[in-house]
């Protein structure tokens, strides 16, 4: 099976080279014009083909590399100059940059990625050298907010995915370090929700699916952070029933949402991850009130709903309704039933249920897939 | 233009934005060295236990904790989600500036005089807050060291009087210049 995917990807990769080739025949002969051949090979690169190996090997060398760097400069490193560091970001930068437009325009699409994103990381740690140059203290989110920017800016330009994903992780770190900074409030900023949609419409300059999950994630941690910081309910309501409308939208109209929203038809996923989000929010607050029944049949209904409505179509929609179901029984059991059992009883009746549960799972897997394969006959 | 001969140039681009956004920074930061006003201040032990942080020292001053009667009556007018604070200082005798008055939001109403020099900072609680003493951070509450060093000077602070000049931008914004140990400079900034 493996050997397979392996054999497919390779397949996938010859198709791509050869295709780039023909397009650049076409484009010499003059059958297609310049603007067709650049919209014609983005098409056919953005296409995602499976997680390749390479490419997640590449990006990994370029994290590694660029967290080594970033070390460098954190230990103060006394063997250079401070001048001579300066220099060094610098022709990090430009070597990053130009290098990686180099290895593009040459077809190793990859390392070219991988070359832009240390050069971002670059970017970043000559932020902390001048922080460290000239002893700046306290503004630490600024420095990540321009990190954050300066990042953007290079993935529209450059039209980068990972520069993208990159942008999209640093402004989730500038949340959280704003909303946990101490003193000063303690606020979460609603800016933040700005610039998710400032880098919402960057990822799909980019096409960039990974980032828009990625912010719709950075989303509901921002609600949990509004929860923590005021113990509002409204916000965690909002987000479950937003993302219980995504999830209908997402469930009933495919096509139409997947236009719109452009996540590889994650839409569904996200939305029931949202809902449990929110609704774990709203059962936290009514622990030890009596509503607490009623907000955990919701959830119960509404995991179980999802599995009927669109548990067929996405295999990581259906574990996902699998591990929610059992952390609300695993909920329910510690607030309810848990002060009526011993822990022996605790045993038993988990193992039962979780032996029920791995039955239900089982035949509703191999009902899917039997009904797949029908299809695939038919 | 050919494709890929644009990459190159968009990608030189980026490369110059960030590079010059690394520029201006250094620029703003020299710039403060060079023109700005020195004041001369006490350092402070902070947290006994937290000082050294790593690759800098944590420090305080005698400006950083300001008596509740420096702000007058201004306190009431503050707007409760004004966090800046302008702190007028004047030199003592012993050369070492000390607080005269502070405000929240801008600088203290009386015209400055010209021994006073007025430095900007950030309270750690509101003009609401019902707090003896405020204090303030000015962005030079770290001293970065090459790593070893720290621990030195740590247990200096705690024996011997240490204290630090620190240069201020007319828009009150402070940055460190030399540090010294008694009167002799152990570090002092070069521009860039």
């Amino acid at each position: 099976m493996r050997l397979q995917e392996g054999s497919g990807e390779t397949a996938v990769a010859g198709y791509l080279s050869k295709l780039s080739k023909d397009i650049a025949r076409w484009q010499a002969e003059g059958l297609i014009d310049e603007a067709t051949a650049a919209a014609l090979l983005r098409d056919v690169q953005s296409r995602p083909g499976g997680v390749r190996f390479g490419s997640v090997l590449a990006i990994l060398a370029a994290v590694l590399v660029g967290a080594a760097l970033l070390l460098l400069i954190a230990a103060n490193w006394e063997a250079f100059p401070r001048l001579l560091r300066v220099v060094l970001i610098v022709a990090g930068i430009l070597a990053g940059y130009l290098g990686g437009a180099y290895l593009k325009n040459r077809g190793h699409d990859h390392f070219g990625e991988a070359l832009w994103l240390l050069a971002a990381v670059t970017f970043g740690a000559g932020i902390g050298l001048v922080g460290q140059m000239y002893h700046l203290s306290g503004d630490e989110t600024q420095a990540i907010l321009v990190w954050c920017a300066g990042t953007a800016l290079a993935a529209i330009a450059l039209r980068s995915h990972p520069l993208t994903v990159g942008a999209v992780l640093l402004a989730g770190g500038w949340l959280l370090m704003v909303a946990t900074e101490s003193g000063r409030g303690d606020h979460v900023p609603p800016s933040y929700l700005a610039l998710a949609a400032v880098l919402w419409a960057v990822s799909l300059w980019t096409a960039s699916t990974a980032a828009r999950h990625l912010i719709l994630l950075s989303l509901m941690l921002y609600v949990v952070l509004v929860y923590l910081d005021s113990e509002g309910l409204v916000a965690p309501i909002l987000l479950a029933a937003v993302s219980a409308a995504a999830f209908a939208w997402g469930a009933a109209q495919p096509q139409q949402s997947e236009r719109i929203v452009k996540l590889g038809g994650g839409l569904p996923v996200q939305g029931l991850l949202g809902f449990i989000a929110g609704m774990s929010i709203v059962q936290f607050e009514y622990y030890e009130e009596r509503s607490f029944l009623l907000v955990a049949i919701i959830v119960f209904a509404g995991v179980v709903a999802a599995l009927v409505l669109a548990g067929r179509e996405s295999r990581m929609l259906r574990w996902l309704a699998y591990a929610a179901f059992i952390y609300e029984l695993g909920f329910v059991y510690v607030t309810l039933i848990g002060t009526m059992l011993g822990t022996a009883g605790f045993f038993l009746a988990a193992g039962l249920v979780l032996a029920a549960i791995a039955i239900v799972i089982t035949r509703i897997e191999r009902r899917v897939a039997g009904s797949a394969a029908g299809e695939g006959r038919a | 233009m050919n494709p890929s001969r644009r990459l190159l140039l968009v990608a030189f681009g980026v490369a110059a934005v960030q590079i010059g956004v690394l520029g201006w920074m250094i620029a703003g930061r020299a710039m403060i060295l060079r023109s700005g006003n020195d004041v001369m201040l006490q350092v402070q032990p902070v947290d006994p236990r937290d000082l050294l942080r790593g690759d800098y020292v944590r420090l305080a001053y005698n400006i950083s904790s300001l008596p509740r009667e420096l702000f007058g009556d201004t306190l009431q007018d503050a707007d409760p989600g004004e966090f800046t604070v302008y702190v007028r200082l004047a030199s003592d005798a012993d050369g070492i500036w000390q607080p005269v008055a502070a405000r929240y939001g801008s600088p203290p109403e009386a015209a400055p005089e010209a021994r006073h020099i007025d430095i900007r900072g950030t309270a750690d609680y509101s003009p609401a807050a019902d707090m003896e003493t405020i204090s303030v951070d000015y962005g030079i509450e770290r001293f970065y060291l090459p790593e070893g060093e720290g621990r030195e000077i740590e247990e200096g602070i705690r024996e011997r009087r240490f204290r630090m000049l620190v240069a201020v931008a007319r828009d009150g914004t402070a940055q460190i210049k030399a540090f010294y140990d008694g009167d002799t400079p152990i570090h002092s900034e070069p521009l860039y």
